[in-house]
């Protein structure tokens, strides 16, 4: 008995162990970016790293915001771009999905199949003739232009989630609306979306951090004007030197948004994104 | 009766027609944005592209690019790593997430803190992601030199970035770390969905952590296991942002993988066919993943219409 209740303290505690470590890997990295990113180049580029908290300075904030450093644009880019493409595919991918899910659309499995293919595609397929198409009618380093090729990684995503959503809700309750003369537009705008506001909200919330955070279509499709805050992070890391402190901040600074926005709807994000991947 | 049936046919029939303008903006964008970008790219691998002042003009070359990029030795290499690449990550993240999942099942790994704390990896950009390992294996200032040097494992500082297979290797890593998340959430998700009474069966029969986890834990997880392989194994191909930032394809392009080469013949060299034709190389291995993927999610579908 002893030695029963011994190996299970020491399982346990094994098991506290290896928490322990996991937590280090994973925060690690980051607190040490965080950390440095406060420190003036003296003390960041002392061996050992000098980590007196007397030295610890906000001039690497400040000089990241200099608007030749074009951070500040970057943020007001993406914010502009994330907040339009999560809006548009919102509205168009929940009539989509509603469609898809409720109203008896011939062909629909094998276009949710299409759709879900569509999540797999390497992003270099399509970025050239649509790089070759946006030079010929003017819409490279255009909002307008990232905003609809962010729709086609991001819409598919939002009718993906939304359609297990909606299949969800019971058909009697539309049913119920029709017999009370309501038009099948009225029945999606009266009943269904007010009773999906959180899963709408939620779903705009990832489309929002999958477009903040891309990368790649926006250093093809944008030049001068348009550049997304991953793009002015990146240019911190230079061709010929690399601003590490201002490198550090700026991640720290467009990252911090949306790993907040991952941590208050990590409830949504784990049921629907997470689970939804399992579960056809 | 025939009135009911009456209304329930024009219930119906309204319904599909408001579908159909449902659907019309989605299939329109889907078409604009991927329809026609793909079959235009597999035309384009077909062509010799020049750009003029007065456009863009492209001469018919037939499989020309194809048997080009076949013979090409830095083609061949991209190819290579990319598969190591992607097996690697693979074994790596898929076993790493295992065990983070069974790590997170159990009663002092349940607390919400360390769902959130794994959510930190996941939700960071991946340039932010990638300019965090460059600071970290800076070879001067970086903090895996000194604590390397510091434990005594080497003498002197390593340039992690500077030797061809080591600084594949270091990209690897910081793609794992990136990675590990997402695979363990969704493990963890297959977790909760195998049945309780299973390892109360297991138990009373007798088996130990190590039969249970191999007869029990092991097939429950099936799909989603072979799900995370198919998912991480698309994702690793894709691997771009930290190449960009870490390496630009240094040092000796020995971290040049097949999406960075499409990218770069593409739009650095601006050879377009021939980056056209890399990328439906790519394309075509991402299209047998993906079909892999959709036969891995079917069998849970017709057991779940059964029930």
């Amino acid at each position: 008995m002893t030695s029963y209740a011994f190996r299970r303290r020491l399982s346990r505690n094994f098991t506290r162990f290896c928490l322990a470590v996991f937590v280090c890997i994973c925060l690690g990295p980051v607190l040490w970016a965080i950390v440095t990113s406060f420190l003036p180049l003296s003390a960041m580029t002392s061996t050992p790293p000098d980590l007196n908290p007397l030295n610890a300075t906000l001039e690497n904030y400040v000089e990241v915001f200099d608007t030749s450093r074009g951070l500040l644009s970057g943020l007001i880019n993406s914010l502009i771009i994330a907040l339009f493409t999560s809006a548009i595919a919102l509205t168009l991918g929940a009539m989509a999905a509603y469609a898809l899910a409720r109203l008896n659309m011939p062909g629909s499995t094998p276009l949710l199949l299409v759709i879900l293919a569509t999540q797999m595609f390497p992003a270099i397929v399509i970025v050239i003739p649509l790089f070759l198409v946006m030079s010929r009618i003017d819409l490279i380093d255009k909002h307008i232009g990232l905003i609809v090729v962010y729709l086609s990684f991001v819409l598919p995503i939002v009718i993906w989630i939304l359609k297990g959503f909606f299949e969800g809700i019971p058909l009697e309750l539309e049913r119920a609306a029709a017999v009370d003369g309501a038009s099948p537009l009225q029945v999606f705008r009266h009943v269904i979306l007010p009773i999906s506001l959180p899963p709408l909200f939620a779903t705009g919330v990832f489309a929002f951090i999958e477009s903040w955070n891309e990368f790649f279509f926006a250093i093809i499709l944008t030049r001068i004007h348009v550049k997304t805050a991953p793009i002015a992070i990146a240019e911190f890391s230079g061709q010929y030197q690399t601003l590490y402190g201002q490198m550090l901040a700026s991640a720290v600074l467009a990252s911090l948004p949306v790993v907040v926005l991952a941590i208050i709807f990590r409830k949504f994000i784990l049921e629907g994104f997470v689970e939804g991947a399992v579960k056809a | 009766m025939i009135r009911a049936w009456n209304n329930e046919n024009q219930f119906h029939r309204r319904r599909f027609r408001l579908g159909v303008y449902f659907m019309l903006p989605t299939v329109l964008i889907l078409l604009i944005v991927l329809a026609y970008p793909i079959l235009a790219s597999l035309v384009l691998s077909s062509q010799k592209i020049i750009i003029a002042s007065d456009g863009i003009r492209g001469t018919f070359l037939g499989f020309d690019n194809y048997t080009r990029l076949l013979g090409n030795e830095l083609f061949q290499q991209a190819l290579f790593r990319s598969i190591y690449f992607t097996l690697v990550e693979v074994v790596c993240v898929v076993s790493l997430g295992l065990l983070v999942a069974l790590l997170l099942d159990t009663p002092s790994g349940r607390h919400a803190f360390f769902r959130v704390v794994l959510l930190v990896p996941w939700a960071l950009a991946p340039v932010a992601n990638a300019v965090l390992w460059k600071w970290i294996y800076n070879a001067n200032y970086g903090v895996l030199n000194w604590i390397v040097v510091g434990l005594g494992f080497v003498e002197r500082n390593v340039v992690w970035l500077g030797r061809p297979w080591l600084a594949l290797n270091m990209i690897l890593v910081a793609d794992i770390w990136k990675s590990v998340p997402f695979i363990a959430l969704l493990l963890l998700a297959g977790l909760q969905n195998i049945p309780n009474y299973l390892y109360r069966a297991a138990k009373l029969d007798g088996a130990n952590t190590w039969q249970t986890f191999v007869h029990v834990t092991l097939p429950g997880l099936k799909t989603p296991l072979v799900i995370s392989c198919v998912l991480q194994s698309i994702w690793a191909l894709k691997v771009f942002d930290l190449i960009y930032v870490l390496t630009k394809g240094s040092p000796a392009d020995s971290t040049v993988l097949l999406n960075y080469l499409a990218w770069r013949e593409t739009f650095s060299n601006l050879d377009i066919g021939y980056g056209a034709a890399i990328a439906d190389v790519l394309f075509l291995l991402m299209f047998l993943l993906a079909l892999a993927y959709i036969r891995a999610l079917r069998p849970r579908k017709r057991s779940a219409n059964r029930g």
